[in-house]
């Protein structure tokens, strides 16, 4: 303790380099918030004045309504939602099943099968959304859910989380499931999944938060406003609306109010989840 | 007779694992390995989306396409796009991994657990944002009006100068170098604080007692047992780097230039999608396959090699 001392002057500089990185990663957010209740002229003015005067609610009112008053946002923001849950159950239920699978029994070909679904870590989504998209061209899933769920249900390292957790479950607890006579089904139903909830937790929000923030797929399959998801939304209504920068900013701040309901509730999985990556590395 | 019957026990249990990985294999199979045999495959036809026409077999054409120099002239070539994503690459991940590594130095030195944890969480705030309102929120910052320009300006002391963030071809690869950087510091700084603390503070202790300094303790103690995070975290980031779309898609997509910002996944888009040059855009998505493969095989070779023991 006594050597700390020493570094008192550095000290300074090291809390003066944490704020400026501060001010740096929340400044925009906080201009988001602001802008979101300014007229654009309010923003554009120089220097920018920080504290809205009194709340722009039209620009809430133009971002919900849309381009065409068509209220297409409230239909997009549901797409979002029910496209990153359905993900974020389907990936939970696939990769603990396969990684229960791969953690628990002893079948042939068992590290063939586990060496194949790491491979497909190396297969960017990037490099094969045109294979995927003449796919989805040919069995005519464009514009549905099922369009935009369907390369998604299960990630490579989701299932490779789930081995890693359920290598260290105590094999006593199904053998004695087994000796009570319960089903090898039950037993991962019952037994296995209720004891792997921080797992689940961060897997659920990692393919929720993907799915959520994907632009790319939804551009390729969904081409009607109906089908359309908020990254799309986003998109277009900045394009259209590129001078009424109030208007953008709230129809952005409410496309992230899921998300930040998510980050406030669960936090620790989120910065947890970021640290499950560092167990890649064994 | 009792290991015949456990012998029966145990086939049993395989075929309950096989039932258990049964999904995944095929979905894997489906919706992974048959799409990259089918572009490597299709990246030797002359394959468009509308042509009634059978696809013409190319051979190596749509790949001698790609790399012909005499198309590098060219604004939108494939050559160009390999340019702007290694300059994209690089500019973004090189900043990430040095900023975020001394961010987590700095942070995990403090001394209280309550500015620790609420400086994690204030530098990931970013990361919960889609990458569509990132790119929305700085293009209003980058507006020639906009706090771009003003907080630049009374950094550098010059009033009233104009960056041109969304016009300049340079400057257009700086904002989308920010904008990302933006997004992820807070990921990385987590990632390097969660290695960090997993050195024991034994052997600070020990290097204490032998009289090293501050300066030394990092380049000589944490900085040699933090190279396995360091090696995760540089190709985590260049592969996330490899795979950027949104950002440049939304800056395009407003009318700022797209020749500097034609990375190769906003190339397989234009190309396959827009253009529906289906082979000339698969291609490319094995190009980007290759470079991507070539990158997680450099990191399972240096992570096994320099497992480091404490």
């Amino acid at each position: 303790m006594q050597i700390e001392k020493r570094f008192t002057l550095p000290k300074i500089g090291i809390y003066l380099v944490l704020l400026v990185m501060l001010t740096f990663t929340l400044m925009p957010i906080i201009f988001m918030i602001s802008a979101s209740m300014m007229t654009s002229r309010q923003i554009l003015k120089m220097p920018y004045t920080w504290i809205p005067e009194g709340i722009a609610w039209e620009n809430f009112a133009k971002a919900i309504q849309g381009n065409d008053k068509t209220y297409i946002f409230v239909r997009n923001i549901t797409n979002s939602l029910i496209v990153s849950t359905a993900v974020a159950i389907s990936t939970v239920l696939i990769a603990s099943l396969t990684g229960y699978g791969l953690a628990k029994f002893r079948f042939r070909g068992r590290n063939t099968v586990f060496m194949m679904i790491m491979a497909t870590m190396m297969i960017p989504f990037e490099a094969i959304m045109i294979p995927l998209y003449m796919v989805v061209m040919a069995l005519r899933i464009q514009n549905s859910y099922i369009g935009l769920i369907l390369p998604f249900l299960v990630s490579a390292f989701g299932v490779f989380q789930m081995k890693q957790f359920l290598t260290t479950f105590p094999t006593e607890f199904l053998d004695a499931a087994r000796v009570d006579g319960m089903g090898e089904f039950g037993i991962y139903w019952r037994i296995v999944l209720p004891n792997c909830k921080p797992v689940i937790a961060t897997l659920a929000i990692l393919s929720f938060r993907s799915q959520w923030d994907n632009l790319l797929w939804p551009l390729l399959v969904s081409q009607s406003d109906k089908m359309k998801t908020i990254p799309q939304y986003i998109s277009s209504f900045a394009l259209e609306r590129s001078t009424d920068e109030g208007a953008m900013m709230a129809a952005a701040l409410l496309a992230s109010i899921p998300m930040f309901i998510l980050f406030m509730s669960l936090t620790k999985y989120f910065i947890g989840g970021s640290a499950i990556y560092e167990s890649r590395k064994g | 007779m009792g290991t015949r019957k456990y012998r029966g026990i145990e086939r049993k249990q395989a075929r309950w694992g096989f039932v258990f990985v049964l999904p995944a294999m095929v979905f894997f199979s489906l919706f992974s390995f048959y799409p990259i045999i089918n572009a490597i495959y299709t990246s030797f036809f002359d394959k468009r989306a509308l042509s009634k026409l059978p696809p013409k077999f190319l051979g190596l054409g749509n790949y001698i396409r790609l790399f012909d120099p005499s198309r590098a002239a060219s604004d939108l070539s494939f050559l160009n796009s390999l340019k702007s994503t290694m300059v994209f690459t690089l500019g973004t991940f090189i900043p990430l991994l040095i900023v975020s590594l001394i961010l987590a130095v700095f942070i995990s030195n403090l001394s209280s657990t309550k500015t620790k944890k609420f400086l994690q969480i204030s530098y990931y705030c970013p990361a919960i944002l889609s990458s569509v309102v990132a790119a929305t929120i700085w293009m209003i910052i980058f507006d020639p009006r906009g706090l771009g320009n003003q907080w630049l300006n009374a950094l550098m002391n010059t009033p009233g100068v104009d960056r041109r963030w969304l016009v300049d071809p340079v400057m257009e690869q700086v904002s989308t170098m920010v904008i990302y950087f933006w997004k992820y510091i807070g990921y990385f700084v987590i990632l390097f604080i969660t290695g960090l603390a997993s050195i024991p503070p034994t052997i600070y202790e020990a290097s204490t007692i032998d009289g090293a300094t501050k300066n030394q303790v990092f380049w000589r103690i944490t900085l040699p047992l933090l190279k396995p995070t360091v090696v995760l975290v540089s190709v985590m980031a260049m592969l996330q780097c490899l795979k950027t779309f949104s950002t440049q898609y939304m800056l395009y997509s407003n009318g700022a230039p797209r020749a500097p910002i034609n990375v190769i996944t906003f190339n397989i888009y234009v190309t396959g999608i827009q253009q529906q040059y289906l082979g000339r855009a698969s291609a490319m998505s094995v190009v980007l396959f290759i470079m991507m493969l070539l990158l997680t095989l450099l990191q399972f070779k240096t992570t096994k090699s320099e497992n480091v023991e404490y």
